[in-house]
């Protein structure tokens, strides 16, 4: 078997036995009462907020929200990729593999990748048909690259929150706080000519507020390659936390062996 | 790289910096491994005694790659633990005991199957290598059933597993048969006892003597961070062979004045007491014509005591004298 395969098997096969392993909503009911029904009412929250105060209309917070609700199967799951392991006593033994650091926690991160594509999908299907708001034919296949891309971005971002937990211990009440900058910094539910110049600038360093322009051109009448340019955004800021997560992972790590900072075992 | 040594360690030494408080943070430097060095052959079943705390685990996992020695050096097979950490994790195994340190969701088939993964495993053998294990450690049958509903004895052959998994030449067992029923303990010691025969090397820790002593080679007796004797487990039994043990059933709780007593007694190097069950056993380690049974049962004053039996010293024997002389140069020092 080349190395190759060998790579794709630890990346693939690893990266779904890791998501079983160390997600914690991967149960029927937490995983519809968690990363389906709670976002979907978050959406009719901000609806009705909107219809109420006459801020946007309907179409705006179905399409952020949508979005936003990726953050909750890759914020929380990438930071559980990393943070569960402290908990289940299995970081040591993971640590004492020789393999790749990039394959091995690179391809915890697909599973997440995947997992918020598909509550993406859940949340445009079942958001339109609620709201009766069309969803044309056309949009799709540039809606499915806006999921794919805002995934991959928001999963790394977890992960790179994640790595922090190689070195706290309470890790969980940064992902809180990580999941509320998302829903004010994203533009999800803020029209982004209402935010202040330093809020849309620390926005676009953060995951999602690339994706949530590309998907609202797509929806203003914009064409596929219309919107690449923020999809490109978005794919950047996906890489610059790729960068970030691997970069932490690796530097904890060798800390951890350095000053046993860290209770392996 | 070839080596006739398997594990080699030289003036190993690990402290620890720790920190208490915010406002005006407390700095302590503790030192967990003071200076031990070790030469363990190919095929060898070494031991690592030492009460806790003294420094095994710390040892092992500056052996295993983990920590980072902050003085001296170690090779594995040849390979240096701080700078080929990576040539030295594709040759070895650790397993550890407790009830920690597997995913409790998966199955034991899907924890082999991820660990196998990451110790690198070829695929194709990955399956039937997986399957040999569960058979050998006696979970065949169980092995699709999640690891939350395990017994701690279970989640211990579990871990025995992961850590052959990759068929490794050095494997490190730090307490492997805590916990464990004694007729899985025997069957742990079997499945060591096999891998050695078939030229594993073994650095092991326990707390259970009899084990270390039917098992080792050679063994080392650690307290507080040093290597306080070496030797076969015949050899460390030497050192207290010219003392007479004498163990003498109590039916009333001893105290400390008649430890006391016991060991002013003229003749008496050591005395300590164990309880079982509804009685004390006190053993006392005495000079050969010095310490009549008569004295011995004088200093027990009014206790009423049983059975009185002189044996042969055992390697527990000799630990704890090893140990107790560690410790009084430690207080004195």
């Amino acid at each position: 078997m080349t190395a190759l395969t060998r790579a794709l098997r630890l990346t693939f096969h690893g990266g779904g036995l890791s998501y079983r392993a160390l997600f914690n909503w991967t149960t029927p009911p937490m995983f519809i009462g968690t990363l389906l029904v709670s976002p979907l009412f978050q959406i009719f929250f901000f609806v009705h907020v909107g219809r109420t105060l006459g801020v946007a209309d309907d179409r705006f917070y179905l399409l952020g929200n949508a979005v936003l609700a990726t953050s909750v199967p890759c914020v929380y799951g990438g930071i559980m990729a990393v943070a569960n392991e402290r908990r289940y006593g299995t970081l040591g033994a993971v640590l004492l593999s020789p393999r790749s650091r990039g394959l091995i926690w690179g391809g915890r991160v697909l599973p997440y990748i995947l997992n918020g594509f598909v509550v993406m999908v859940f949340m445009m299907g079942a958001g339109s048909l609620a709201l009766g708001l069309p969803l044309p034919a056309s949009a799709l296949l540039g809606l499915a690259q806006v999921f794919v891309v805002a995934a991959a971005s928001c999963a790394l971002f977890g992960l790179a929150l994640g790595a922090l937990a190689v070195r706290i211990r309470d890790v969980f009440v940064i992902s809180n706080a990580a999941f509320t900058l998302l829903i004010l910094f994203s533009g999800a539910n803020l029209p982004p000519a209402a935010m202040p110049h330093w809020m849309s600038a620390i926005g676009s360093f953060l995951p999602l507020s690339h994706a949530i322009t590309a998907l609202r051109a797509l929806f203003d009448g914009g064409s596929t390659a219309g919107i690449w340019p923020s999809l490109g955004g978005e794919a950047a800021v996906a890489l610059g936390w790729a960068a970030v997560a691997y970069g932490l992972l690796r530097f904890f790590e060798w800390r951890s062996r350095a000053n046993a900072a860290l209770d392996v075992m | 790289m070839t080596t006739d040594l398997a594990i080699e360690a030289v003036d190993l030494a690990r402290s620890y910096r720790t920190r208490t408080g915010w406002l005006k943070p407390q700095r302590k430097t503790i030192d967990a491994v003071r200076g031990v060095s070790l030469a363990v052959g190919r095929g060898e079943l070494f031991g690592l005694l030492g009460p806790n705390g003294a420094g095994k685990t710390t040892t092992i996992k500056m052996l295993n790659t983990l920590l980072l020695p902050t003085a001296g050096s170690a090779r594995i097979l040849g390979y240096d633990v701080a700078r080929q950490p990576l040539e030295v994790r594709r040759r070895i195994g650790y397993v550890f005991g407790g009830d920690r340190g597997l995913y409790e969701r998966l199955s034991a088939l899907d924890n082999l199957r991820y660990f196998a993964e990451l110790y690198g495993v070829e695929p194709r053998e990955q399956l039937p290598r997986i399957h040999q294990l569960l058979e050998q450690v006696g979970l065949t049958g169980r092995e699709k059933e999640r690891v939350e509903g395990y017994s701690r004895g279970m989640r211990q052959k579990l871990h025995i597993a992961r850590g052959l998994l990759h068929r490794p030449d050095v494997l490190f067992l730090d307490e492997p048969s805590i916990g464990v029923d004694p007729a899985a303990a025997r069957e742990l010691r079997r499945m060591v006892a096999d891998l050695v025969e078939g030229g594993t090397t073994v650095l092991l820790t326990t707390h259970y003597m009899a084990e270390a002593d039917e098992l080792c080679d050679r063994i080392a007796v650690i307290a507080s961070g040093t290597v306080r004797a070496e030797g076969t487990p015949d050899e460390l039994k030497d050192r207290v062979r010219k003392l007479d043990v004498l163990e003498i059933e109590v039916h009333d709780a001893i105290g400390e004045e008649h430890l006391r007593l016991l060991r002013e007694t003229g003749g008496i190097e050591r005395a300590t007491v164990e309880t079982k069950g509804t009685i004390d056993v006190v053993t006392v380690h005495a000079r050969p014509s010095h310490a009549s049974h008569a004295s011995v049962l004088a200093a027990l004053g009014d206790l009423r005591t049983g059975k009185v039996t002189t044996r042969e010293p055992t390697l527990e024997d000799a630990y704890l004298s090893i140990v107790s002389d560690a410790a009084t140069a430690g207080s004195e020092g």
